[in-house]
Parts: structure tokens; C-alpha cells; sequence
């Protein structure tokens, strides 16, 4: 943790304590005793509210506390007059959570924030990021590219920010790669995908927000590229390549995809949309040089009801093996996934299709689980994913960002915002046939230092277990859990009636649930972040949640508590399985080997540093639990600038 | 102390001035032809003197000393015929192209003994093929391109690579040496190069400073 924010941030809060009007005056004369006697008086005031502060455990304080924090706003104008989350009035998907203003701010402390940055995720050292962009593998290295503000915490200024890496995790940042300098993306470089041809030449295609805010899509490329860092880019002379076209509102037509090849030398490339406000579109250019496109008459997909598809990702998966495949491949054992963020609900989703090469659309599998109204890429705190082809390992990979979930004035305090989860390897269920499957990149497990093992470990109903690990702020954790036969349980529910189908507070004690681990907890339990499965019966049989509840992850008011959750299928004779990556204020939890996945932020006041513990818990009022866990303890990414001279 | 001696110096050595006839009287005729002398004298030091930029052979042996292997510094660089005339940063570049032959050649060892091994035993095999995996982007990439940084100014980016090959041979070996000793010509090549590697970095640390 030694690139923690020690360095100055800005301040543009009062941080509680530093009342103006607690200032003592200067004594103005020695020899009048009145005056000493003032003095003393001011002193006692002055200290009896220090210690007023100091008292963090009185619920009450909020109302005891100064006004100034409370009240204090943002130097920006523009938080001063609207209460619109950032980035909306812009014209892209809000960057902030609007509701969390005006709720006072906790008192962190520097180490508090210096505890929340993360140990081996990748974020910039400072200030705002949002979408990946370009992910690709060249001459060695991996590139990030992402969606980064050089001046604020908040989004704004969008550039291109560069890291390049050899294993994905061990991360060195770059100069910026493009910033805003054109009238046509002069309020913006958004976010853009790169396609590599089969002579290796690689092209970048992105959204610019003009002079005019019109989102146009713009052709970049390497100035070198021999140059295994792609240090520098040029931007095509006769930018835009792509302008929205008659009947898409100019500032809904953004995010252009990872081009696939078509017949006849001819590229495909797709733009998201809406049509009529309300329905989602994926429309698809046509090309031959990436300089000149034709909008084809009908779009890949459209669904009913679903808004703006931002950050719209379409790739093959192959149905036979965990092989990755690169974005034109097709064939009999080859399905397609195609993704988008939705604006209206800041969450991504997806489905599993069939791509029709000759009419260039795509048909999902089940329409009942049509992109936008089926299944999520993550049910956590997550958002922009953008898979890649890596040529490099055979392996599809995917990226998602991860906002925060304080609010935008602890971030501007803390002087930064924004993880990315680590890497994740995507292939197909073959097991349920429904979904993908998403599991940490393997290179991770370069940064396992000691581990933990236990076995048999029986959590009886109603039951903590802790477990000592040491250190449980940076962790990699992996636990399975045995339960008496479903079919058993199913037999000896048939009386229940059924349970309405919801993760609840991990406190809610229901016959089969919760159980599962408590992550970034405290000695009593004051903070904690439980991690859990829940079985209930509905639609006569037992189903099973998969949920993160972030309720009691921490005493501070003003962080948004979710509780996350899914359905996860459980098939005969599996386990119930867990892998979990704790790093500090970012929680990545797969359930069942990466079938489903919640990404969590917290930010815990107490359970933090060597306060943070990890525990075992089976909350269910008749099941008992049998697990065995392995953990392992993390070492930090090092992600630091490239020494380059 | 210094302080103190200057103090008391100048006083004493004034004072015993006064008192000594001057060493030398040179004859106003002389005097010009002399001081001619003296000054050709004065612009052949300098010729004498500087190794650095014409005598290759005392530029090795400087830089040599500053490495941790003298020996298989000056080898690895009087191997090159253009050593001799290659400036600090020709040597680094000399001394890197040194590194990619060892790890070449230790990759060669490695899949030599791989393509020996018996079909029957493959578990066998394990160490070495993962050492094979550590070497492969190290020859292909980490090498070549430290030694292309090394032209074009990138010093930092070259003890970059030099340093991952470093670290991927000293974990092939760490990985091996757990084995039965059989691929011992594999644990030499490792030593080699990061040896070889230890030498690159010290030369390249040398032209930092000197920049």
C-alpha cells in the first residue's frame, strides 16, 4: 500500500473538525484578567467539542456534529445547480449515484482512504476512470486503454488513458494515448474497440463527442507499430468515419465494436443505439478500408423495451471447447454473444445466439432471455464490459469497470475513483447450456503468497465459524459447501410453503440459508460483508441464490448498501462453490466456477487494516453445512509508471 | 580540519616565502621558446590521457570493473569484434545480445531434452516444459526488444526486459532444481544468463548515470 494517497487531495469539503468558528482568537492583551479568563473559556469549548468529534460510536452524531460538512458542496458549478449525476447531461449513462448527495460524509481519515485503494486491481494513481478500451495483445505486451480524466476524480475531459502489462495483472501505466484535440471528439475521446487484421495492423475505431456534442465514430491507429508499447497514435486525417445517421438522435449513437469479417474482404462493425426512445438497437456498418462505411437496411438486433445500448460486444464462444476464438470465426459449434449496457438500468447484459453470416443478424437462443431482459454479465457493481480475442493464449477475456460506491465528493476528497475487475476468461456452460462462464485469468495466481487450508469444517445451523488467516484484507479465496441430498430436502419440503425468491439480509434466518463466508469483518460483527448461498423451494423445486449483501458492510451513511443477487443453477451432484477475490474495498465473488458473478465496493470503517477478519457462517434455522476452504493470501500488483528511461 | 589547515597554512607558507629565494630564475631569452614547450606539452597530455573515447580495449576493462563478473564481462564483449570500437551504450547493447544467445541456447537444451525424454514418463517432463513456456516469450519478445530500447534511448524499458529474463531463468531453475539433477545442463544455462543478465544491467545502470 505504498502508493497510498498521502499526497494532498483535494479539499473542497470542510473536513469535520476544522469549524472556522472554533478558531481561538488571539489574546489581545496580558493585562486585563478578563481576557485570561476568555481564554480559558474558549479552550474548554474548543476541546469539549474535539472530544464531542473524536466520539465516532454516538448515532446521534450526525446532529451534533459542525454543519459545514454536511452542507458543503463541490467547487464545480455544475453540482452547485442540478442534482443530475455526473455525465448525464452529456449524453452518456450517469458516472455517479445522485442520491447519495446531500447525505453527510464520514470522517475518513487519510489511512482510511489510503485502505480503500486496491492492492493488485488495476486503477489509475489518481483521478477518474471509466470504460475499457481497446483491449488487445501486441508483440508481447497486453494494452488497457480506459476512459480517464487527467484533472478530477469526476468524470470529465475524457481521454484515452494506456497501461500495458506482460500477465494482465502486473500493470505499468503509460503516457496518455489520445486526448480530446479535434472539433470532432474536442468534448471527449469515448470509448472505442481495436480490431487487428490478419497482416497484424491494427485499427481503433471510437466515439468522439464533437464541438457540437454529436457522437461521431473516429478511425486511430499506431504511429509505429513496431513499437512493442504503442506509445503513440494518429488520428485518421479525414475524421469522422461515421456520423449518426438520419432518424438516430445524435447524441444516443456511440461504443463501436471489435470489428468481424464478412464476405468478399468486407468488415463489419457495430454502433449501439435506440429507436423510439425505448428500444435498444446494435446497428452494423459495412466496410472495406475502415475508412468508408455503408449503414446496412436492417440492424444485427433490436429488443422491445430495453433503452440505449451502450458498450454494445458481440463475439463468438465456441459450444465444444473452452478454446477462445477470434471475432470472425464461425462454424457448427459456434454460437455468439451479444451484450450491452444498458443506460437506463447501468447494468450489462447479455445472451447466447445464433449469427446469421448471410443476412447479418443475430437470434438469441431463448427470446424469453433476450439481451436486456435475461442474463446479467455481473450482478454487482459493474458496468462498460468489452471482451477481446487474445491471440497471445487462445482465450477470450473480458473487462469490466467498476464504479464506486461512495459518494462523488469522498472520491473527489480522495483524489481518485474507479477499479477494473481482474481479467476474466470467458467460455461456454456446456454443463446448463444457457450461459457463459467467467473465472479469473490464471496469471493471478502469480501473486499467491502463503496459504490456509481447511477441511471438514461442520457449520451446524446457527453457527460462526472464524477462521485465522492473518491478514484478510488481500485475499484469493476458494470454498466449497456439502449439504445433505437436495432430493432429501426437496422430500422433506413438500409441506412449505413456497418462499418468495429473494437474498434478504443475511440476517433473515430461513429454513435452507444463508450460508456461505463473511468477508471484511470485524471482531464483533459491527461491519461485515456476507457472502452467502440461500436455498428456497419455488416452482415446486429447490432453487438457489447466490447473493452479496453489503447492508452491514459499514457504519458510514453516505456509501450505497446493496444487496446483490441471482439465481445460480446448481446441478446434481455439484457443490455449492464459491471463489472470492478480497482486495480491499473490491469484493469479486463467483459462484458454481464463474456462473454467475457479483461484484462488490465497500467501504468499511472498522473492519479494516489487521481489524479485518474472515469468517465462516450458516445462518439457516435446519440445515447444517459442511465446508472446505482454501486461502490464500495475496501479494500487491505493483502497478507503478513504466520506467521507460 | 580541512578548514583548520587552510587557516594556518597560508600565514606559515607566507611567511617562509619571504624568507626563501625563489627555486628557479628563468633568462628573460629563454622564456618564450619554454613557455612554447611547455605549452605542446600541455595539448599532448590530453591525447595521452583519454581512454575513453579512442582506446576501446580501456573502455571495456572500466566498465568490466563495474559489473559483478569481470571475467564473463570481458569474454562475452571481446567476443564481438566490434567491441573494441563500440561506445558505452554499444557495449550494453553488445552485452545484451550476449543474454539472448544464453538463453537461446539454454531453450535449444531445454527442448532438446524434451524431445529425448521417454513418451512413458510425461510428469517428468513438467519442470522442463514449464521452463520452456518461462523462455519462449523471453527470446521472442523480452530480449530483442530490450536490446531495440537500447538504440533508440529506452534504457529504462531495456533493464525492463533484462530483468524479466533474469527473473524467468531464476524461476526455471527453482522449478528444476526440485527434480533429480538430470537437467543440469539446463541449471548452467539458467546461472549463464542470469549472469550474463546481471552484467547487461550493471553496463546499462553505468549509462544512465552518464546521461
Amino acid at each position: 500500500m505504498d502508493d497510498a494517497t498521502s499526497k494532498s487531495f483535494d479539499h473542497p469539503y470542510t473536513v469535520l473538525g476544522e469549524d472556522p468558528s472554533l478558531v481561538i482568537p488571539p489574546a489581545e492583551s496580558r493585562q486585563r484578567p478578563t481576557k485570561v479568563y476568555f481564554w480559558i473559556l474558549t479552550s474548554t469549548v474548543f476541546l469539549l467539542s474535539l472530544a464531542g468529534l473524536i466520539v465516532r460510536e454516538n448515532p446521534n452524531r450526525a446532529e451534533n456534529s459542525i454543519p459545514a460538512a454536511g452542507t458543503a458542496i463541490p467547487e464545480s458549478s455544475q453540482d452547485n445547480v442540478r442534482f443530475l449525476p455526473v455525465g448525464e447531461a452529456e449524453g452518456v449513462s450517469a458516472k455517479s449515484y445522485p442520491s447519495t448527495r446531500g447525505r453527510l460524509s464520514f470522517n475518513w481519515t487519510a489511512a482510511d482512504f489510503a485502505w480503500q485503494r486496491t492492492s493488485y486491481h488495476f486503477q489509475p494513481e489518481k483521478n477518474w476512470m471509466n470504460d475499457p478500451d481497446g483491449p488487445l495483445f501486441h508483440l508481447g505486451w497486453y494494452h488497457l486503454f480506459y476512459q480517464y480524466n487527467p484533472d478530477s476524480a469526476i468524470w470529465g475531459n475524457i481521454t484515452w488513458g494506456h497501461a500495458v502489462s506482460r500477465d494482465m495483472i502486473h500493470w505499468l501505466y503509460l503516457p496518455l494515448a489520445m486526448v480530446p484535440d479535434h472539433w470532432y471528439d474536442i468534448d471527449g475521446v469515448w470509448t472505442g474497440s481495436a480490431t487487428i487484421l490478419p497482416n497484424g495492423t491494427i485499427i481503433v475505431l471510437y466515439t468522439g463527442d464533437t464541438n457540437e456534442a454529436v457522437q461521431v465514430q473516429n478511425l486511430a491507429y499506431p504511429s509505429n507499430l513496431s513499437d512493442p508499447l504503442l506509445l503513440d497514435w494518429v488520428k485518421y486525417s479525414d475524421n469522422p468515419v461515421i456520423t449518426p445517421p438520419t432518424g438516430i438522435e445524435t447524441d444516443e449513437f456511440r461504443d463501436p465494436t471489435t470489428a468481424w469479417t464478412g464476405p468478399n474482404g468486407t468488415w463489419y462493425v457495430l454502433v449501439g443505439s435506440r429507436l423510439n426512445t425505448t428500444i435498444g438497437v446494435a446497428l452494423v456498418y459495412e466496410t472495406l478500408d475502415f475508412k468508408n462505411y455503408t449503414l446496412l437496411d436492417h440492424p444485427l438486433h433490436t429488443v422491445d423495451g430495453t433503452g440505449m445500448w451502450e458498450c454494445i460486444d458481440f463475439y463468438p464462444i465456441s459450444t465444444n471447447s473452452s478454446v477462445g476464438l477470434d471475432n470472425s470465426a464461425t462454424g457448427p459449434e459456434v454460437k455468439h454473444v451479444l451484450k450491452a449496457s444498458l443506460d437506463n438500468l447501468k447494468l450489462d447484459y447479455y445472451a447466447i445466439g445464433t449469427y446469421d453470416e448471410g443476412n447479418v443478424t443475430w437470434t438469441p437462443d431463448d427470446p424469453e432471455m433476450d439481451v436486456g431482459i435475461g442474463l446479467q454479465v455481473d450482478y454487482g457493481r459493474y458496468y462498460a464490459s468489452k471482451t477481446f480475442y487474445d491471440q497471445n493464449k487462445g482465450r477470450r477475456i473480458l473487462w469490466g469497470w467498476v464504479n464506486e460506491t461512495d459518494a462523488d465528493y469522498d472520491d473527489l476528497a480522495k483524489g481518485w475513483a474507479s477499479v477494473q475487475t481482474i481479467p476474466r476468461v470467458v467460455t461456454y456452460d456446456s454443463l446448463t447450456g444457457t450461459n457463459i462462464l467467467q473465472w479469473p485469468v490464471e496469471e493471478i495466481e502469480s501473486l499467491r503468497l502463503n496459504s490456509t487450508e481447511f477441511e471438514d469444517v461442520f457449520v451446524e445451523a446457527g453457527s460462526l465459524v472464524p477462521l485465522d488467516i492473518g491478514n484478510a484484507t488481500q485475499l484469493d479465496i476458494s470454498v466449497e459447501f456439502e449439504i445433505e441430498s437436495t432430493q432429501a430436502l426437496e422430500e422433506s419440503m413438500l409441506g412449505e410453503t413456497e418462499s418468495q425468491l429473494e437474498c434478504s439480509v443475511a440476517d433473515n434466518r430461513t429454513t435452507l440459508g444463508p450460508f456461505g463466508l463473511a468477508v471484511l469483518a470485524d471482531e464483533s460483527l459491527s461491519e461485515l460483508t456476507p457472502i452467502f448461498f440461500r436455498l428456497a423451494k419455488s416452482n415446486g423445486s429447490l432453487k438457489t441464490l447466490f447473493c452479496v449483501d453489503e447492508t452491514r458492510s459499514s457504519k458510514a451513511t453516505e456509501v450505497f448498501k446493496e444487496i446483490y443477487g441471482t439465481v445460480v443453477p446448481v446441478l446434481d451432484g455439484e457443490k455449492f462453490t464459491m471463489r472470492i477475490l478480497v482486495d480491499h474495498s473490491i469484493v469479486e465473488s463467483f459462484a458454481q466456477a464463474g456462473r454467475r458473478v457479483i461484484t462488490s465496493r465497500v467501504y468499511p470503517t472498522e473492519a479494516i487494516f489487521d481489524k479485518a477478519k474472515l469468517f465462516l457462517f450458516n445462518n439457516a434455522t435446519d440445515l447444517n453445512v459442511t465446508a472446505a476452504i482454501k486461502i490464500w493470501q495475496m501479494n500487491s500488483a505493483d502497478i507503478h509508471p513504466f520506467p521507460l528511461y | 580540519m580541512v578548514w583548520s589547515c587552510k587557516f594556518f597554512s597560508s600565514p606559515i607558507t607566507q611567511y617562509t616565502r619571504k624568507q626563501t629565494e625563489p627555486i628557479m630564475r628563468i633568462p628573460p631569452p629563454l622564456l618564450f621558446p619554454l613557455s612554447l614547450l611547455l605549452l605542446l606539452l600541455l595539448l599532448l597530455l590530453p591525447t595521452s590521457h583519454s581512454s575513453s573515447s579512442s582506446n576501446g580495449e580501456d573502455l571495456i576493462d572500466q566498465t568490466c570493473k563495474l559489473t559483478p563478473f569481470y571475467d564473463l564481462c570481458q569474454s562475452s564483449l571481446r567476443s564481438s569484434p566490434s567491441s573494441s570500437s563500440s561506445d558505452l551504450r554499444g557495449l550494453a547493447q553488445i552485452m545484451a545480445g550476449s543474454v539472448l544467445d544464453g538463453a537461446n541456447r539454454t531453450l535449444g537444451q531445454i527442448q532438446q531434452l524434451l524431445d529425448r525424454s521417454s513418451p512413458a514418463d510425461p510428469a517428468a517432463d513438467q519442470p522442463l516444459a514449464y521452463c520452456a513456456e518461462l523462455y519462449i516469450p523471453v527470446v521472442k519478445y523480452s530480449l530483442p526488444q530490450a536490446i531495440d530500447a537500447l538504440s533508440k534511448g529506452r534504457l529504462g524499458f531495456a533493464v525492463y526486459g533484462i530483468t524479466d529474463t533474469m527473473n524467468e531463468a531464476g524461476d526455471c531453475n527453482k522449478k528444476i532444481s526440485s527434480g533429480d539433477g538430470s537437467s543440469s545442463p539446463v541449471s548452467d544455462g539458467n546461472m549463464l544468463v542470469m549472469d550474463l543478465a546481471a552484467v547487461a544491467l550493471s553496463i546499462i545502470k553505468v549509462l544512465q548515470k552518464s546521461l
